[in-house]
């Protein structure tokens, strides 16, 4: 049954490969003439929070919003999601993707904040003994653990739960 | 436990995957510039006690690999591979050893039109899809301002029972956009696999709204096809003063049944979670920037629950944080206070943090405490402080270690160690 049901998804995904071959080929004529965002930021940043302002006034031409709306503030860090899920290849552009797997990821065991133990700066989560902590969060506010747990990387709420 | 592991580790389905790593492989960058590969290496020695028997030792040695290659062959192809192991010194953790592939894929961006491509091995934010997938990614703006992705292939997890894993996933998401004013998007996703309930299916809706400057306004809806309901909703007034103040005001909610459903986040299927309960969450978050070193942060939030109740909170938290210049190159002070209804839910936390250079070196100290209204296993305080020194040897290499003592509900007394070595190329 199972080999069957590999068999079935090699199949699936060499469709879906031609399909997006066709799509490709036909959406790359149709696509807009604004320039997309650059795949690498063409200038080395700096470690801390990025300020998009220090050096952009304009609006982005490939995400078509304003570059004030990325400034890394506080509130910013807490809406990312809202962000990324429209514009993932504007963060890509500043942020290799294994950033975003420090903490969405499938499977990984250090921690975030271990981790980066030496850049208390860094807004990671599960600072200090979290495993306490959680116990609080989790009753209070459970939707709060599903971005990173709900389907990856969960299997370590087995041991208790 | 471990044949789950395994799963997630070797299933490589003859897919994208394979495609990605084969031109990793044979493809060489066009120049030494065209490349960046870094390794990370963390040694984390730390003990446990055990019920029964002596205290376990453990001293695991990770390994964090990356590589991209830029340019390949066109500039607007590159590839990029991203990994980690670890191989157990001391008492063993998983047998001995562990590891994931965490991203091997060709990504291709297309020159104008956002036009993306991606095959392989990804991480992938669309929509409503937070997703690692073994598969291919394909994302455009049309002229008119629609905007169309589509995704499949099969999802890559590490999931608390076999059956909650999926067999493969596709969807997309079709947008519409006003240069700088809005941008709506509908998206789609489905998950087929031998679930233990219904397959994950589900719809999304986002918002971007910017009626003028200054203001923006942030959404995003969660559908749960399979049981008919909003499973979840978030949405964000954002206001902005210039390059100094940052106000976001909204509020999100859920229902149990809904977002816990076993195909959508399996990790919550509880018995003690009752289906029917719904939260919302008010929030305001503020920040301040008071001077080009100094920025003051703030956030409230109220959480409460509609059915059950295992406890409604309110949390209020006040920071400050410092970029300063000469030696200090940061510093930062925050306490927080959440009262409830429920003692077991109250505490009140202090952090603060300083980060320091001389010459070639760094180093940090990083203290948090938090108190707790109901003691947790007798006791009702935690403190963990880090301290932290690294020194660079040029641009390529830079060594640090982390010394973390914890004491709290779970440790009299902990100490644990992280050494870490930074290579970069």
């Amino acid at each position: 049954m199972r080999s069957q049901g590999m068999s079935q998804m090699r199949i699936g995904i060499c469709v879906l490969l031609l399909v997006a071959g066709l799509l490709t080929a036909a959406g790359c004529a149709a696509l807009s003439k604004k320039e997309s965002v650059p795949a690498r930021h063409p200038e080395e940043l700096g470690t801390g929070w990025a300020n998009c302002l220090e050096c952009h006034e304009d609006e982005n031409s490939g995400a078509l919003k304003p570059y004030g709306s990325f400034v890394h503030t506080s509130v910013f860090l807490r809406q990312h999601g809202l962000y990324s899920s429209r514009d993932q290849n504007l963060c890509a552009s500043c942020h290799r993707v294994d950033f975003c797997q420090t903490c969405h990821a499938a499977d990984e065991e250090l921690k975030p904040g271990i981790r980066q133990g030496n850049r208390p700066d860094l807004a990671m989560p599960h600072r200090g003994d979290y495993l306490v902590q959680h116990q609080i969060d989790g009753r209070v506010d459970p939707g709060s653990c599903v971005g990173c747990h709900g389907r990856r990387n969960n299997d370590k709420c087995a041991v208790c739960h | 436990m471990n044949s789950i592991k395994r799963n997630l580790r070797f299933r490589l389905p003859g897919s994208g995957i394979t495609v990605a790593l084969a031109l990793i492989l044979s493809i060489q960058p066009a120049t030494a510039a065209d490349y960046e590969a870094s390794s990370t290496t963390y040694l984390h020695v730390f003990e446990r006690e055990q019920a029964l028997g002596d205290d376990l030792q453990y001293a695991p040695l990770y390994e964090y690999l990356s590589l991209d290659l830029w340019e390949v062959t066109r500039p607007e192809w590159s590839l990029h591979l991203y990994g980690w192991g670890r191989v157990d010194l001391g008492d063993e953790i998983d047998n001995g050893s562990g590891g994931a592939l965490s991203s091997a894929y060709a990504n291709y961006n297309h020159p104008v039109g956002n036009g993306q491509a991606r095959v392989g091995r990804f991480f992938l934010s669309e929509g409503t899809a937070t997703e690692t997938v073994d598969g291919v990614f394909l994302k455009g703006s049309a002229r008119a301002g629609f905007g169309a992705a589509l995704f499949g292939g099969s999802p890559v997890e590490n999931s608390i029972t076999a059956d909650d894993e999926g067999d493969s996933v596709a969807g997309g998401r079709v947008s519409y956009s006003l240069p700088g004013v809005a941008e709506v998007g509908l998206s789609y996703l489905t998950e087929d696999g031998d679930f233990s309930g219904d397959d994950r299916e589900e719809m999304g809706g986002d918002l971007w709204f910017r009626p003028g400057e200054g203001l923006e306004i942030l959404g995003r809806g969660l559908y749960n096809v399979s049981t008919s309901a909003l499973a979840s909703y978030r949405l964000t007034a954002r206001i902005s003063a210039g390059n100094s103040l940052d106000l976001g005001v909204g509020g999100e909610g859920y229902r149990y049944g809904d977002l816990f459903q076993s195909a959508l986040n399996s990790a919550f299927g509880f018995s003690t979670l009752d289906p029917d309960d719904e939260v919302t969450t008010v929030f305001a978050d503020l920040d301040w920037r008071l001077s080009d070193d100094s920025t003051l942060q703030a956030g409230i939030r109220n959480v409460s629950h509609e059915k059950s109740d295992p406890g409604d909170a309110s949390r209020a938290e006040l920071g400050l944080r410092f970029l300063a210049g000469g030696f200090l190159d940061g510093a930062g002070l925050s306490a927080a206070v959440q009262s409830a209804d429920l003692p077991e839910n109250e505490y009140s936390q202090l952090r603060c943090y300083v980060m320091t250079s001389l010459g070639n070196w760094k180093f940090t100290v990083d203290a948090l405490a938090q108190s707790y209204e109901l003691p947790i296993n007798g006791e009702d305080s935690a403190i963990q402080v880090v301290g932290s020194a690294g020194r660079s040897f040029g641009k390529g290499l830079r060594v640090s270690g982390d010394i973390r003592y914890t004491e709290s509900p779970n440790f009299d007394e902990d100490l644990a160690v992280l050494l870490r070595a930074e290579v970069g190329l």
